[in-house]
């Protein structure tokens, strides 16, 4: 050691003291720093631990595919096309000079014509956004077409921070054909997000709104899978984390529906543009529903375009609001069912033996005198004297006057529900009405006079009766099948992606529907002769080589001066395969306007058969 | 003489273990923050670090071996120097990072606020040694307060609080090895003391004047000081509370989060809480050199200046942590014990000063890592990359060298 020079002992002494004060500061200090240390390192360290994982390690959503939807034979009718997405990804630009260049350079992007793509205001919002949402990537321009993205890939070089994403969306290849069936998805809302049941959804995710879009979500949802990457604190993926799981994402399940393809295209090119209403075709021995037309039409693809475009869209189909092309007709729409009605009338006088095939009433001069009301006829030359098979040919309203005031009331309504009408059928997409039957009980529960006039409406399917065209059709079907009511259904099969059958619809009797067979040939007989005898008012109906029954009908109603045209029928009248419904608002007479278009429904789903016959 | 100048040149080979063991674990501390496959060996910062401690070790040599008296002698011209150089910079200074610090010399970025600490240093020790100070004569503070002042204010203006905070740590330590007692210490604190407590917390503040009134009564300062302490600490108290309440908002908001990140954690608190995060996974024994998801992924800011001390947490967990620790312990304590050996005033104060710098940077820095204290981006000697801060470390462990060689012969 070397040996200090001391000048005074009492300064050395000094000097060792504030030595070991300066020294016993450090210690303390230290000490506080390590026990700190031991706080971190040791009390907290799981914690800790866990919350360095959690920054390092990111959970990414793979989106399953959503189901496809088939018709009967196969077509698909709805699938998923990719959409394209031009994004800003603010981690990528460095400083705010770079931020504001880009940006003008993307404002300076024009179009063919000349017009900015961007919309200055949005674009400068999305900008200042990817400041603080630097990893979450800002939309900038929502499904892009094939010319935009070109534009922007041009231009990829000096757009740093510019991305193109690739989303799936739906696509309804046919355009406006079936959308009321398909229905639509659009991004699931914050209210249904916090329903617990919808807790594999997250924010931007799809969900489908109405038709079988909505009834078979579950379905189509498929599984998404999800693996885990490492990131960096700039949220770059820097690669899987070996020791985590990647699962794959499940398709969704495929719907084969009972739509026949070939009949919902001739309905919906034979129903005119310009008129509202409906079509149903349907199996009356299984329920299977063949085609469904609703119209105004409504393009289900309009909700999986760019924002600005379906907004555009959007405000025409909501603004309709006498169209409404939204609903779909053939289920929410609801008529009085006119003529058709007095098949119901007949099956209720016949089964209760008030009527039999020979009764006559007085005859038809164009009208008949109730009390002081005179009810008229629709020919106002009168139709003379007809038993029950000639007044459902030429539609009699007198005889049926006669022969409603004759049955009651409760006779009536009782078999117009056993036949369906009334109440929901259960299709398997939402929106369904009950219609309304109405009889002197209805109005004596809701403390309302009866009036036996009342009968007069009643019995020609006038007045306050409502039915929904699914309706209507599945009555005729089940009256000339005479083995019962089958619930409607669009639902054939659900197939797993790789084309297993998961589920199978079975038929559901949900109505007897049973009535003796002489009354059911009367019925076949009135039916057979509206189409193919001379007088009959259906003759537009007829199809060579098939028998072909049906009953037109003209509903009054209070919106325009044409009455609603109804035609309802069902071949061939032995057998029944085929029931179709078709309405028309304001079109005038069924016989004229709607037996036409269930003619060529009809002579297209044989002519389809007799073709697979022959091969 | 002869015999007493090779004992003289014995050099403390523990202070010189204890150094290179530092140096050599901040190496491989940048290294590891900084590893970049892609970057060629001589432009990483690890190599970088390499050349500031060579060029560093260098000049503490010269510096240790220069004379007996020629610190003492340079200290003037050294403070005149630093202080032309900060008043250079406060006019042109090179702006980096929004603060002008930096000067250029020949390509060298330089960093006067540095080498201000070294002169403020050499200077006050030479006044300090050839005068006494006292708190109860006034007088005596007016030369050394103006010496603090100067720089302290350019420095404070730059703005550069960190290094201004150095200051006072220095000159607080020097004062006391110069004469003053800890209570005179406290008394002088006092008044800056109050300013804080009464914006915070009026308990406190009530507690601290009691205890100025007492403690100044007990250790019997005359009539006029005990007057013009508890004058300025309640008048301070109450101008600062009255300044805090009539502050707008987000001034109020800037200061909360200056003492308390954790109030901001997305902005201010955003380092602090990923440098505990780093160091509290690291655990015991750490997760091994090079590996540690918090630095590698780069979740960790400034990971091979400031927060160097959390890498060497998460890599090394307390057991690296406790080390490092105990070899500053033991650098400062080789250091202080200069003055167990050499009575000479200047070479104490000297000695002093430049501990208390080592110790203050070491001591905020690792408190700011683990979240003790605020964040004011002081470097951590020896470890923390940086070619001005190195130098200065080199510098001081020059002085330290040279008052141990030399310090006999003064």
């Amino acid at each position: 050691m070397i040996q200090p020079q001391f000048s005074k002992p009492e300064d050395q002494q000094e000097r060792n003291f504030k030595t070991l004060v300066f020294m016993c500061a450090v210690a303390l200090s230290f000490t506080v720093l390590l026990l700190r240390f031991l706080q971190l390192q040791y009390t907290d360290y799981e914690n800790n631990l866990k919350r360095a994982e959690e920054n390092r390690i990111r959970k990414v959503n793979i989106k399953a595919s959503r189901g496809y939807i088939l018709d009967r034979n196969g077509i698909v009718l709805v699938r998923n096309r990719p959409s394209y997405q031009i994004s800003l990804l603010g981690h990528r630009l460095k400083s705010n000079e770079e931020r504001d260049s880009v940006f003008r350079r993307v404002m300076r992007i024009t179009d063919s014509t000349g017009n900015r793509l961007l919309d200055s205001v949005a674009t400068k919002y999305f900008f200042e956004r990817s400041k603080w949402q630097k990893f979450k990537p800002q939309r900038l321009l929502e499904d892009a077409s094939d010319a935009v993205i070109a534009l922007f890939e041009e231009r990829a070089e000096e757009l740093p921070g510019i991305e193109i994403l690739v989303e799936s969306r739906r696509d309804y290849p046919f355009g406006s054909q079936g959308g009321h069936i398909f229905g639509y998805t659009s991004e699931i809302s914050d209210k249904e997000l916090e329903k617990p049941e919808n807790s594999h959804y997250v924010m931007g995710d799809r969900i489908g709104k109405s038709g079988l879009e909505q009834s078979y979500e579950a379905e189509f949802r498929g599984e998404n899978g999800f693996r885990f990457v490492e990131v960096n604190a700039y949220g770059r993926e820097m690669g899987p984390v070996e020791s985590m799981p990647f699962i794959k994402p499940v398709s969704g399940n495929a719907l084969v529906t009972t739509i026949d393809w070939r009949l919902q295209q001739i309905a919906e090119e034979s129903f005119p543009d310009s008129i509202r209403g409906a079509v149903v075709a349907l199996n009356p021995q299984n329920g299977e529903i063949y085609a469904m037309v609703s119209r105004p039409q409504l393009d289900p693809n309009i909700f999986s375009m760019e924002k600005k475009e379906f907004h555009k869209q959007w405000a025409r189909v909501a603004l309709d609001s006498a169209g409404k092309p939204l609903n779909n007709r053939a289920i929410t729409g609801t008529y009085p069912p006119a003529s058709v009605f007095k098949l119901i009338t007949s099956v209720a006088g016949l089964e209760s033996n008030v009527i039999t095939e020979h009764t006559k009433y007085k005859p038809c001069f164009g009208g008949y005198h109730f009390g002081n009301r005179y009810a008229r006829c629709w020919r106002p030359a009168g139709h003379g004297v007809l038993n029950v098979v000639g007044a459902l040919r030429e539609s009699c309203d007198v005889f049926f006057y006669q022969a409603g005031l004759d049955i009651g009331s409760r006779r009536i309504s009782a078999v117009a529900r056993r036949f369906g009408l009334g109440t929901r059928l259960g299709l398997d997409i939402s929106g369904e009405k009950n219609g309304l039957i109405i009889d002197e009980d209805w109005y004596r529960s809701r403390n309302r006079a009866w009036n036996q006039g009342e009968i007069l409406n009643i019995s020609i399917g006038q007045g306050a009766l409502l039915v929904t065209p699914l309706q209507q059709t599945a009555m005729i079907g089940a009256l000339a099948y005479g083995n019962g009511l089958y619930r409607p259904h669009l639902m054939k099969e659900i197939q797993s992606p790789n084309g297993t059958v998961l589920k199978k619809f079975e038929p559901e009797k949900i109505g007897d529907g049973i009535i003796s067979e002489s009354t059911r040939q009367i019925i076949l007989k009135g039916l057979d002769e509206v189409v193919n005898a001379p007088h009959g008012t259906g003759r537009r109906a007829a199809v060579p080589g098939v028998r072909v029954g049906g009953k037109s009908g003209s509903a009054e109603n209070p919106h325009g001066d044409k009455t609603h045209a109804w035609f309802a029928a069902v071949a061939p009248l032995d057998e029944p395969q085929i029931a179709v419904g078709v309405v028309m608002e304001n079109a005038g007479g069924g016989g004229a306007n709607a037996a036409p278009i269930v003619q060529k429904i009809i002579k297209g789903y044989f002519d389809a058969k007799n073709e697979t016959l022959k091969n | 003489m002869k015999k007493k100048f090779v004992d003289n040149l014995r050099l403390d080979w523990l202070f010189i273990s204890v150094l290179f063991a530092l140096i050599v674990i901040g190496i491989t501390l940048v290294y590891s923050a900084t590893n970049n496959p892609a970057i060629d060996w001589y432009k990483t910062y690890w190599f970088k670090q390499i050349v500031h401690f060579a060029i560093g070790l260098v000049i503490a040599i010269l510096i240790a071996l220069m004379p007996a008296n020629f610190w003492k002698n340079a200290a003037i011209p050294l403070y005149i120097l630093a202080v032309g150089a900060l008043i250079l910079v406060a006019d042109s200074g090179h702006i980096s990072k929004g603060a002008g610090r930096w000067i250029d010399i020949a390509g060298f970025r330089f960093q006067p606020s540095e080498f201000s600490k070294i002169a403020y240093l050499l200077a006050s020790s030479l006044w300090l040694s050839k005068h006494s100070i006292s708190l109860e004569k006034p007088q005596t503070l007016i030369f050394p307060f103006l010496l603090f002042i100067v720089p302290f204010a350019l420095v404070l203006k730059q703005p550069n609080l960190s290094t201004a905070l150095v200051f006072i740590a220095m000159t607080l330590a020097q004062f006391y090895w110069a004469g003053f007692r800890l209570v005179d210490l406290f008394l002088l604190c006092s008044p800056f003391m109050s300013v804080i407590f009464s914006a915070t917390s009026e308990l406190y503040w009530r507690l601290l004047i009691i205890c100025v009134f007492f403690l100044s009564i007990k250790f019997k300062c005359p009539i006029w000081l005990i007057s013009i302490l508890l004058v300025v600490n309640i008048g301070g108290g109450y101008a600062s509370s009255a300044a805090w309440y009539n502050m707008e908002d987000h001034q109020r908001s800037r200061i909360l989060t200056f003492i308390d990140p954790m109030r901001d954690p997305k902005g201010e608190g955003y380092q602090v809480i990923q440098s505990q995060v780093a160091v509290g996974s690291g655990g015991i024994f750490g997760k091994g050199f090079g590996e540690g998801s918090q630095t590698n992924l780069s979740f960790l800011p400034e990971e091979h200046t400031d927060f160097i001390f959390s890498v060497l947490g998460e890599q090394f967990g307390f057991v690296g942590a406790f080390v490092v620790i105990t070899l500053f312990f033991v650098l400062l304590l080789r250091s202080i014990m200069i003055c167990r050996l050499h009575p000479d005033k200047f070479v104490n104060l000297v000695v002093v000063g430049a501990c208390s710098i080592l110790f203050f940077h070491t001591l905020v820095n690792i408190a700011m890592t683990v979240g003790l204290m605020p964040v004011t981006g002081l470097p951590l000697p020896f470890l923390s990359y940086g070619g001005s801060f190195v130098l200065t470390c080199m510098i001081l462990v020059g002085l330290l060298m040279n008052m141990r060689l030399k310090g006999g012969e003064v």
